[in-house]
């Protein structure tokens, strides 16, 4: 991998991603709003720390959003500019340009969760504790791998795609409720939960719950944390394995742009 | 002239599914609304600690014509641009405002079958008992406010005489919907500034409405109904002359576009 590339395409990609509208939306304005969305929601919930459910809520509501628009998105965009080819065939190599833009895109929607937390203090002075501000760094580090792992297998399946935006328009309310991004897995019934399981981000959110109300049960914790590494490595080796399976097709059939 | 009406309005509704095929139609138009309204509806079952979703699905329900008035409609003089039919709709000595709301006819009704379906699909998921409800009445409150929010669609549509980034402000509109018309939580939880402003906005009363008609206390439907084809008027009017606007400052200083 070469690491000029990917930091190069990083710092691109996000030039590029906040030049587009939407994308400020996702960034600037999305977190700003689900937070006061959610505050009222849970206002009256009898809770007295927002940190859990409004803040990281609103925070990976927006940063969730934004991968959906963005990185999923940024494989059309380079077809709809005709250099999806150009960057397809460079000897820079295609996985080093998609990662770099995915890596970009995932590092500036952190921006969300920040945003979130100044709206929630600034507009509402609500409470807010971290309780164990060194197992948030440990969940929050690894939410991050596995939404850069999850958004490359996503890419990799959108290449094939010219539905590009139905697709992710469709993903994001879906992965927010299937992973419990702003209310606990277990309101969910039991089979919606299996589906649940399956997908890292749930173990990530969980985690980043337990650091900021507390962990009581560090085995738990270590349980999730576990849980998410084996998904986030089945993702990996997924990716790895669709984007050989999709380079063998596209060689061959000669469709990338037209696919 | 109302036949002609009625054919400007098939010709929009064509314009803008043409493109469409029955997958995305059923994703996007169906599936992604649906899982929209169960997933606020989990969110307020949770953190308002309650079984009776009654409000949340009739509030959700009417928010489901958000896709077709808002993000269907807003888009109208963007479209008009793009194909090129600005020019011919501004110098034409026609009258606008039959043009303007033909193009509100189709969505009206997509909105209606969305809230209907919105309804149905949230009283068989969260137990909510239609028929304890005057039937009639409550087709009356959907249609007033399905008027109202394809109304408050066209005068958003304008803002794309002014601006390029109507994604942003198609996406802030919809989230200040959810916001502010009492969809998501009661709107004497916001501010003394916010309530006034929720007055303002389509839906609010006729949400109200339909709430007090599931609360069996009828009394001020009417008056909340009246409230909102009132406000979808205003909006419709306010449409027609930021339009005039744009139609003179097009014909003073030759540009079609005031950006």
């Amino acid at each position: 991998m070469n690491f000029k590339v990917l930091f190069s395409t990083m710092k691109v990609q996000m030039k590029q991603s906040f030049a587009r509208p939407m994308f400020r939306f996702c960034l600037l304005v999305n977190p700003v709003v689900n937070t006061i969305l959610l505050y009222e929601m849970y206002r009256n919930s009898g809770s007295d720390n927002f940190m859990a459910y409004v803040v990281l809520g609103a925070g990976l509501m927006a940063l969730w959003g934004c991968i959906c628009f963005s990185s999923a998105g940024d494989i059309n965009r380079e077809r709809y500019s005709g250099t999806l080819a150009l960057i397809y065939a460079a000897p820079a190599g295609f996985p080093a340009i998609i990662l770099g833009k995915i890596i970009g895109n995932t590092l500036m929607s952190l921006v969300t969760l920040c945003i979130s937390l100044i709206t929630a203090v600034v507009l509402f002075r609500v409470p807010l504790h971290l309780e164990n501000p060194l197992l948030f760094l440990v969940a929050l580090l690894s939410a991050i791998v596995t939404f850069i792992t999850i958004s490359s297998v996503i890419a990799c399946l959108l290449t094939l795609s010219r539905k590009t935006e139905l697709y992710m328009n469709c993903l994001e309310i879906p992965i927010i409720l299937l992973c419990g991004f702003v209310f606990p897995v277990s309101v969910l019934p039991n089979a919606v939960q299996f589906a649940s399981r399956l997908l890292s981000p749930t173990y990530a959110v969980e985690l980043l719950r337990m650091s900021v109300n507390g962990c009581e049960d560090p085995a738990l914790f270590r349980e999730k944390l576990l849980m998410l590494f084996l998904l986030t490595l089945i993702y990996a080796v997924l990716s790895a394995f669709l984007y050989k399976k999709i380079d063998r097709r596209v060689r061959i059939a000669a469709t990338l742009e037209v696919s | 002239m109302i036949k002609r009406f009625f054919q400007q309005a098939y010709l929009y509704h064509k314009g803008r599914r043409a493109a469409f095929e029955a997958e995305e139609f059923v994703l996007m138009q169906i599936g992604y609304p649906l899982v929209t309204l169960i997933f606020y509806c989990l969110i307020a079952s949770f953190s308002f600690k309650t079984t009776d979703l009654t409000h949340w699905v009739i509030g959700n329900s009417f928010l489901l014509c958000t896709n077709a008035c808002i993000f269907g409609l807003g888009n109208l003089f963007v479209g008009e641009r793009y194909y090129g039919r600005l020019r011919s709709i501004i110098a034409s000595p026609c009258s606008k405002i039959g043009l303007i709301l033909a193009g509100g006819v189709f969505p009206t009704l997509f909105a209606i079958c969305a809230s209907v379906c919105g309804l149905l699909v949230g009283s068989l998921v969260f137990h909510v008992d239609l028929t304890r409800i005057d039937l009639p009445l409550a087709a009356v409150a959907i249609l007033c406010a399905m008027i109202s929010a394809a109304c408050f669609g066209l005068f958003i549509s304008s803002f794309g005489l002014m601006s390029d980034s109507m994604h942003l402000v198609l996406n802030l509109v919809s989230y200040i919907l959810m916001i502010f018309t009492g969809a998501e939580f009661p709107v004497s939880q916001l501010p003394l500034a916010g309530q006034v402003f929720a007055q303002l906005m389509p839906l609010t009363k006729a949400i109200a409405a339909m709430n007090k008609l599931f609360d069996g206390n009828p009394e001020g439907f009417w008056l909340n109904l009246l409230g909102e084809l009132a406000t979808g008027c205003a909006y419709a009017l306010l449409t027609r002359l930021v339009f005039a606007f744009a139609e003179r400052s097009a014909q003073r200083s030759g540009k079609f576009d005031m950006f």
